[in-house]
């Protein structure tokens, strides 16, 4: 099964800020990073959240970011890096 | 999980402990809680033989089961692959049943010190690890560990040279991280059991790494 | 809007590293959303207890990890409708007479 996205592939997390439960934190939003690896489908928690099914089923995406892209004021090596489990549809290519 | 194998002797961990004759006034959400169990179970909406089953499940969850696994690991290296390839498939061989989520186990290596968190709540893999600390789940751990993980692991007394890397992983969605350690020098020749013995809740966690005991 | 819980980045004090003794009533809230969920009545979901935690206010969300999930978890009962939340406050007055005057 081909996903979206796949290993090596640079993305941009989407900056955008909707109304209620999101699993994708602010301090990520509008960065990019590159996708480590497809994780797997799964049932979207923005939706599981108010009762209904997630149906269908979407990816999730390891998404590598280097701390110097993500904060400014970042004070550790240029090589340190953090990981997020983000979902497809938050991301788009960069 | 129901077919895990009872064991006779837990390691001990602060959270066996109940708090010994509490006098204190219950707090608010402790009546809430309390108030909760008894309208729900005269209610029907529950029993209490299902919330007395579901606290036997919470106590079979607990890190000697992680600190199994990578024992294992580190004396059986297909076992440490496939744990590696897929953590909820390895951990069956262990008769432990992940649940719902997903497992996946990063290593740790002599260039990269890996570290967990769940900045939006406090996830973590509770059938292998137990309930998680207090740390865990505290705000200054979530918000600090993404932005300044090499200071957070320094109040561990884990210092991290530049040139390695600080790998964070922030898991947010169905997947819960175990940080595989490096299995430290002097261990050569340990058994299974005395290797275990050294691998405690926080080296899979990341954010400290596994000790010799200066007495050997 | 960003809730309470959406906190990776903010500047916070020490991590305290060290471990408090449990209350048994710590436990008993996981083991309630426990059987309410997951596989077991399957009534709530995680999902669900999350939205609703991340919609508690500052103080509430404030008050520690178990305090936050046991206002979660009644107002979602109560959102359901699987709990009259006078009912709740009239127990809760009970449970604290009860324990003043008998202990534990």
């Amino acid at each position: 099964m081909t996903t979206r996205f796949k290993h090596g592939d640079k993305v941009r997390v989407l900056l955008t800020h909707p109304p209620g439960h999101r699993r994708t934190p602010h301090y990520i939003r509008g960065k990019i990073g590159i996708v480590e690896v497809a994780c797997g489908a799964f049932a979207n928690p923005e939706e599981l959240a108010y009762g209904f099914d997630g149906l269908p089923l979407k990816e999730v995406y390891k998404i590598r970011f280097a701390q110097t892209d993500v904060w400014p004021e970042y004070r550790g090596p240029d090589h340190d890096t953090v990981d997020i489990d983000i979902f497809e549809h938050w991301l788009a290519p960069a | 999980m129901a077919d895990e194998p009872y064991e006779m002797e837990r390691l001990p961990d602060p959270h066996d402990h109940p708090a010994p004759d509490d006098t204190s006034p219950p707090s608010h959400f402790e009546l809430m809680t309390l108030a909760m169990k008894e309208l729900l179970t005269e209610q029907g909406t529950l029993s209490n033989d299902e919330i007395r089953a579901q606290l036997e499940v919470i106590d079979s969850w607990k890190p000697a089961r992680g600190a199994a696994m990578v024992a294992r690991a580190w004396t059986d290296p297909e076992f440490r692959a496939r744990l590696l390839d897929d953590a909820s498939k390895a951990v069956r061989e262990f008769g432990i049943d992940p649940g719902g989520i997903k497992l996946v186990c990063v290593e740790n290596t002599e260039s990269v010190q890996n570290v967990i968190v769940c900045t939006l709540c406090s996830c973590y893999p509770r059938a292998i690890l137990g309930l998680p600390p207090d740390w865990y789940k505290s705000k200054a751990y979530r918000s600090r560990v993404v932005i300044e993980p090499r200071e957070v692991l320094r109040e561990f007394g884990t210092e991290i040279p530049e040139d390695m890397t600080v790998a964070v992983h922030d898991s947010l969605a169905t997947l819960r991280y175990l940080v595989l350690p490096v299995r430290p020098p002097g261990t050569e020749g340990w058994s299974e059991d005395q290797l275990a013995e050294i691998v405690t809740r926080d080296t899979m966690v990341g954010v400290t790494n596994p000790k010799v005991p200066a007495d050997g | 809007m960003r809730g309470p819980h959406d906190i990776g980045g903010e500047a916070a004090g020490p991590v305290d590293t060290s471990a408090k003794a449990p209350e048994p009533w710590h436990k008993l809230i996981t083991a309630l959303s426990g059987v309410l969920g997951n596989g077991l009545h399957n009534i709530i979901c995680t999902d669900e207890t999350r939205r609703t935690r991340e919609a508690l206010d500052q103080e509430t969300y404030d008050a520690g990890y178990f305090e936050r999930h046991t206002q979660s978890l009644a107002d979602l009962l109560v959102e359901k409708g699987l709990l009259d939340s006078e009912a709740l406050t009239q127990r809760m007055a009970e449970i604290e007479k009860r324990i003043n005057k008998e202990g534990r």
